[in-house]
């Protein structure tokens, strides 16, 4: 719980920053104050560290259990030794940040990304299973990219974040990949497995799959030759971020997760060429392309890509030595690299600049940095007696270790050489050239920064020359022993002890001295050399790569024609092909005829006229030219289907389909009748022959269905699983003897709740959607709902679209309404044990409703019913339902299940009248139905709008062009 | 008769496509409701698994499947809500278009 809390602490900070973001604008005490959040966590860790046993601490909070999913720490010497470096440099940036922002009032959203990168940082490195490790991995390129285009206005800090994401994120993916191989094989997502089963890992089919999805993703996090073209562009990133993410974090992210894996995926030849040659070629590229840098964090970027070509090339090597040197360096690279991130960043703050060409002479200003960036640069050159110098010597002694192939010694040895001669030029470019000589730019007047601000990078410059010249502190020795073992999986011993003796490394050490500074005392000429020499880089590779994206989309682009039909053929022709394609089995004709699938199939000639009826108001729907006679033969199929139904035997169904079709007959009758003739005309115009790609589609679709339904009806070999359940127990649970109405009511109630929701909202959908338009172009119905007074009554009322209606319809309209209503109450009272139900009820009283509409138009229409409120209506209904399964759910302790008051109370009620919960939904259906068609009529039924209003303006053609 | 009524199904279905397709808005929504009267009547033939009577407890012959009839009813009331949506939404696309002509409906393109 405490390896919690110290990732937890991180995050609070960030919430804390966060909050106080109206009041918190940085000052250097705030920044020493805010400080204290990671100094605590990095106490916490070293008493956790002090308290560690042998063997790592491990912590599991379930998370998802069903997927066996938990968020896990493992906390061992490696995880400690990481998780302290991020926290105690943290802990200097923050105050250093203090001083950087010093009075800049948007400084919170800074120092809230930094808090929230470190805790994704520190969670990155405690966890304890992949998929922790992964979640925090993402957090970290998402919280970088926010750090690095903090200056968002900045056109170079967005391109240089989009980058980075880009390319991490990419790897990223790859990570993901290779990670949930890993825990496919091993059986568990948890550390504690997979670093114990590492032959099962190593012996698998798919290893070297494995290697390198994982190994890409750390390759791209760790800026690994060719992925490291991301890292100089998020030099963009104000220099508290480039200090903290590029030297002991983010980047050291990849080579940590190596590290950590190499016990379960290293040692193998691949894992060795693969490691080495990528580290050696970073290695070399990053030491070469660093010295002829202008920009200070640019030379320090491209050194960094160096130091992790070393590292993951230590990572590769099997032999004790090398994790020894791989410790050893991160540390000393992380100390002196934030050291010197800082002092740039102290230099570029009290002068304008970080170019190299336009400084010079900086000592007498600013003497204390001077001596910092000194000690620092010492040590990034591989001079005692720093600390720098006993990573360097570690290194060549492992190139030399015998138990490398001769050839790679010989590699090794030589590229090591390189780098360290290149490295020591740029030790100097920091020193000599920014501090000595005079000043190349005289409009630049420098000032020592504050000496709280000079505290940050002082701490690790000097720990840089305390860990060289200081007697060797026994445990800190120990520690990082335990934390190379950690990672090489065999005990390692670490001293400190620069001298020792002549030998190999000793006499190469010296070479690389010698041959670095030659190359810089020649130096104009080697950068002079370099930069002529400048061509291709790996930069253009990631434009073409960007250029391709794009000119694909625009490609993919082209194919939206834009018109609906189009999209509505393809989608129905991928779709009649995924059909198609995976009904395989069903394309052989089933061999039981009708007589074994249990289909009754005796010829029945009512089904057959109800077909013919069916197909035959289909085919007219095509064939009649006026679209409202068409919607009259649609409506014909319509009732058709209703008589195929009650054929079946299925009665309910059939009653809904009736009532339903009527409705949906009447809807269109009056959308029709909105739209202004002249659409509709042109509309009509447009049915000019047949279309044989449409008719095409249609014959395929018609013939894949016809073929599906033959084989799915003709093998069909019994009724639904659960249906017995319902034969049996409809009548004894829910006191329905209408088993599809107690599947409705009771056994899928919540089915039913939904249902009658999505209709509720379909009216709701049309009253806005037409209403909305309606309101805003202020048509003359608006005036009714304003509740002015109508025009006066006019002595003969006239129907919908104006047309006069005869004396014995008007009757009919007034009458049809209270029968109507006593059919529905009808419906709702006994409709558990006969056709019907709460929904006909109310599409039955609805329909009462539109034929009003349509008798007496409009106006009169709302004039007559002016009680009816089809939004209370909707309300009251869904409420109903809601509170009636909340009080079964009392009752019973489950949601919409049958209660029977009447029976509970010993009511006196009629036969085959029941007060039960099923009876209250039913009234619940009713009414939000009739509320919904209420809405639909009311809305539909007004009077159109001018359509031309809603013309939209004309489009801005050639938007794009 | 399996086969008789299978043909019918495909035929209505079919028919619903073309209808889809059409320039006219409102054959396209004739077109949505024909094709989910043809989905109906297959989803209730295949409950009719060798049952002649309705669904009802009270009814000793053999019953019919009464689950696929629920389905059914659902989606029938389901379509309908959809339906009156869909025409609402056609009402305003061809009002701002001036237009009954789905090809005429060209905007999504920029």
């Amino acid at each position: 719980m405490i390896l919690l809390s110290t990732i937890l602490l991180l995050f609070v900070a960030a919430f804390f920053v966060w909050a106080l973001r109206h009041y918190l604008t940085a000052t250097p005490l705030r920044g020493w104050m805010l400080a204290l959040f990671p100094a605590g966590s990095f106490g916490l860790l070293l008493w956790q560290t002090l308290e560690l046993g042998d063997s790592a601490e491990t912590l599991s909070i379930p998370w998802i259990p069903t997927l066996d999913l938990s968020l896990s720490l493992y906390f061992d010497p490696l995880a400690a030794l990481f998780g302290m470096l991020i926290t105690g440099i943290g802990t200097l940036i923050i105050i250093y940040t203090g001083y950087y922002f010093a009075n800049d009032k948007s400084a919170w959203r800074f120092l809230s990304y930094l808090f929230l990168f470190m805790g994704s940082m520190l969670g990155l490195v405690l966890a304890g299973d992949v998929i922790t490790l992964f979640i925090f991995w993402e957090a970290t390129s998402i919280t970088s990219f926010l750090l690095v285009a903090y200056k968002y206005k900045d056109e170079a800090a967005r391109r240089g974040a989009f980058k980075a994401l880009f390319i991490t994120g990419g790897g990223g993916i790859a990570l993901l990949a290779g990670l949930l191989f890993v825990s496919n094989i091993v059986g568990s997502t948890e550390y504690a497995t997979i670093l114990n089963s590492g032959d099962l890992l190593r012996n698998s089919e798919i290893y070297l799959v494995v290697l390198s999805l994982v190994a890409f993703g750390a390759f791209t996090k760790s800026a690994q030759f060719p992925a490291h073209i991301w890292l100089p562009d998020a030099m963009s990133a104000p220099t508290p971020a480039s200090a903290f993410l590029h030297s002991a974090t983010m980047v050291k992210a990849g080579i940590y997760m190596m590290a950590r894996l190499n016990p379960a995926l290293g040692e193998t030849e691949a894992w060795f060429w693969l490691l080495s040659i990528a580290g050696l070629t970073t290695m070399v590229v990053g030491a070469y392309l660093g010295t002829k840098q202008n920009d200070l964090k640019a030379l320090l970027a491209y050194s960094t890509i160096s130091q992790l070509g070393i590292l993951m090339m230590l990572i590769g090597q099997d032999t004790e030595i090398a994790f020894k040197a791989l410790i050893i360096g991160i540390v000393a690279h992380a100390l002196y690299k934030s050291s010197l991130f800082m002092s740039v960043g102290i230099i570029d703050h009290e002068t304008g600049t970080r170019l190299l060409s336009r400084l010079g002479g900086l000592r007498r200003a600013m003497p204390i940095t001077f001596v910092i960036v000194v000690i620092a640069a010492l040590s990034l050159g591989g001079l005692p007696p720093l600390f720098g110098f006993l990573a360097k010597e570690t290194l060549l002694a492992t190139a030399v270790h015998p138990s490398l192939p001769l050839l790679m010694t010989w590699l090794f040895a030589v590229a090591i050489v390189i780098a360290a001669a290149f490295k020591l030029v740029q030790a100097g470019l920091l020193t000599i050239d920014v501090f000595t000589g005079k000043p190349r730019d005289p409009a630049i007047h420098a000032h020592e920064a504050p000496k709280g601000m000079l505290f940050a990078p002082a701490v690790p410059a000097l720990l840089s020359l305390a860990l060289g010249i200081l007697p060797e502190p026994k445990q800190l020795a120990e520690f990082f022993g335990e934390a190379a073992a950690a990672s090489y999986g065999a005990p390692v011993k670490v001293s400190f002890a620069l001298w020792t003796g002549l030998s190999i490394p000793v006499a190469l050490s010296a070479v690389a001295i010698a041959s670095g500074m030659l190359l810089f005392w020649q130096r104009q000429r080697l950068i002079t050399w370099q930069r002529q020499l400048d061509g291709w880089s790996f930069n253009q590779l990631y434009a073409a790569v960007l250029a391709t994206i794009d000119k694909g989309a625009r490609a993919a682009t082209r194919i939206q024609t834009g018109k609906l039909r189009f999209y509505l053929a393809t989608f129905l022709l991928a779709m009649l092909g995924l059909v198609a394609l995976t009904s395989g089995s069903a394309w052989t004709l089933p061999t039981g005829q009708g007589g074994t699938s249990g289909l009754h199939m005796q010829f029945d000639i009512i089904r057959l006229l109800a077909l013919v009826a069916i197909v035959g108001g289909a085919v007219a729907t095509v064939v009649i030219k006026r679209d409202f006679f068409a919607v009259l033969a649609l409506s014909a199929t319509g009732l058709g289907v209703a008589v195929y139904m009650i054929v079946e035997p299925a009665p309910d169904v059939a009653l809904v389909q009736i009532v339903v079709d009527i409705l949906a007959t009447v809807i269109l009758v009056l959308a029709i009748g909105r739209l202004p003739l002249r659409l509709r005309e042109t509309a009509q115009k447009l049915r000019t022959g047949i279309q044989w790609p449409t008719l095409l589609i249609a014959v395929t679709g018609g013939f894949l269905v016809t073929w599906i339904s033959y084989s799915a009806l003709a093998s069909r070999p019994r009724p639904s699983l659960v249906t017995p359940f319902y034969r049996a127990n409809a009548k004894i649970l829910t006191g329905a003897s209408d088993i599809v109405g107690a599947i409705i009511v009771d056994f899928r109630a919540l089915d039913t709740l939904v249902e009658i929701g999505v209709f509720s909202l379909a009216g709701l959908g049309v009253y806005t959607l037409l209403r909305f338009a309606a309101i805003k172009h202020a048509d003359h119905g608006q005036a009714i709902d304003a509740q002015t007074p109508l025009a006066p009554h006019p002595l003969q009322t006239l129907g919908i679209g104006g047309f006069r209606v005869s004396p014995y319809i008007r009757a009919m309209g007034d009458i049809l309404l209270p029968v109507a209503l006593v059919i529905g109450s009808i419906h709702v009272l006994y409709g558990h044990d006969q056709p019907g139900d709460g929904f006909t009820a109310g599409v039955i009283i609805g329909l009462a409703i539109g034929f009003k509409y349509v008798v007496f138009g409009f106006q009169e229409t709302r004039r007559r019913l002016w009680w009816l409120r089809p939004n209370i209506l909707i309300a009251i209904g869904i409420s109903i339902a809601i509170v009636s399964g909340a009080a079964t759910t009392i009752m019973t302790g489950s949601f919409l299940s049958p209660v029977d008051y009447g029976e509970m109370l010993s009511l006196p009620l009629p036969t085959g009248v029941k007060l039960s919960s099923g009876f209250l939904y039913e009234i619940a259906i009713a009414l939000s139905v009739l509320g919904s068609v209420g809405l639909m009529l009311d809305t539909l039924g007004r009077p159109a709008v001018d359509v031309d209003l809603l013309a939209e303006p004309p489009a801005p053609e050639n938007r794009g062009n | 008769m399996i086969l008789i009524i299978a043909i019918g199904i495909g035929t209505l279905f079919g028919i619903a496509l073309y209808q889809m397709l059409q320039r006219n808005v409102i054959r396209s929504a004739i077109g949505v409701i024909l094709l989910g009267s043809a989905i109906n009547l297959f989803l209730l033939t295949a409950g009719n698994s060798n049952g002649t009577g309705p669904a009802y407890s009270t009814v000793t012959e053999t019953q019919v499947d009464p689950l696929p009839q629920a389905l059914v009813l659902t989606a029938i009331v389901i379509s309908m809500g959809g339906l009156a949506f869909i025409l609402a939404m056609l009402y305003i696309i061809s009002a701002r278009y001036q237009t009954g002509n789905l090809d005429e409906i060209d905007n999504l393109k920029h």
